[in-house]
């Protein structure tokens, strides 16, 4: 999948353009992204970090692009994801990297990472599993 | 702490939430119903940004998400007295059915148990249309910090950044 092609999708689904993130590697089975911080991703009114459901949605968002088999394949159903939070959200840009652990027939499996400044240094992982039927 | 005085503090923790949302709690709208110890209950108006096509029939789940652990929070707040700060250690979300309805959506969020370093949550989502059928659940657990100097002086008081 091209990069521009995958783009012009993602402009297509309103959430997406909410989150505001853009596509920076699409490989076979893993693709990167990132997303500058905005004020609508605020969660903690007192500190101003990312909001924990922006980041889970950001990493979803990825996730669910890297098992599409191409960029007009229908979008695949959510089953479930587990967050792990692991540093706070600070405000920056948030890059995300999904990798397929396994990819079947009907059933996929995803595992992201989100971090600030060093990939070294998370601020969460993901688990996503997707229904592809 | 008596019943009523249980109630001023739920009030107000309520209307400093709501009048202090920005961010993302701003842009969905959130509408306290009930919030109370032993949970909230919280509307979401339909919001077309939040969908995955243009015609907006279906929610992202990501909106489910963020939604859950919003309520989280604030269930948190209402439950843990001297909650100083908390952090979302981790969430888990199943989605039972297609988020596919352009009515309100309800979400319902407990502490239902907490010690004196992590608190437990779970909660569930549903369209309000009458039937009440769960689109999805969610489970979380957060690490506290507790004291004198509540997190709700700190809201009240705008804080850093606010």
């Amino acid at each position: 999948m091209k990069l521009n092609d995958i783009q012009a999708r993602c402009d297509r689904v309103p959430f997406f353009r909410h989150l505001g993130f853009s596509v920076t590697e699409a490989n076979a089975s893993q693709f990167v992204a990132r997303m500058p911080f905005e004020q609508r991703h605020i969660g903690n009114p007192v500190i101003d970090t990312y909001h924990g459901g922006i980041i889970a949605s950001f990493m979803e968002a990825i996730a669910s692009l890297t098992v599409l088999d191409d960029v007009q394949s229908p979008p695949p159903k959510p089953i479930n994801l587990t967050v792990d939070y692991l540093r706070p959200g600070l405000p920056g840009t948030l890059n995300t990297r999904a990798t397929i652990t396994r990819k079947g027939r009907r059933m996929a499996s995803v595992e992201t990472v989100a971090w600030l400044e060093d990939e070294e240094k998370p601020v969460a992982k993901g688990l996503f599993h997707f229904l592809l039927v | 702490m008596s019943d009523t005085k249980d109630e001023e503090r739920f009030a107000m923790i309520a209307n400093v939430w709501n009048s202090r949302a920005k961010g993302l709690i701003s842009e969905m709208d959130l509408k306290i119903e009930r919030a109370d110890r032993q949970g909230v209950e919280i509307r979401m108006p339909f919001n077309p940004d939040f969908c995955l096509d243009e015609e907006g029939t279906m929610l992202h789940g990501g909106v489910l998400t963020a939604l859950l652990d919003s309520a989280f929070g604030l269930a948190n707040f209402l439950a843990i007295d001297d909650v100083q700060t908390m952090a979302t250690l981790d969430l888990r979300v199943d989605y039972l059915r297609p988020a596919s309805s352009r009515t309100d959506v309800m979400v319902f969020a407990d502490c239902y148990r907490q010690t004196r370093h992590i608190a437990f949550g779970s909660g569930k989502i549903w369209f309000d249309t009458g039937d009440r059928k769960e689109v999805a659940r969610g489970s979380a657990t957060f690490a506290l910090t507790r004291g004198n100097g509540s997190l709700l002086d700190k809201m009240k008081t705008g804080g850093p950044g606010g």
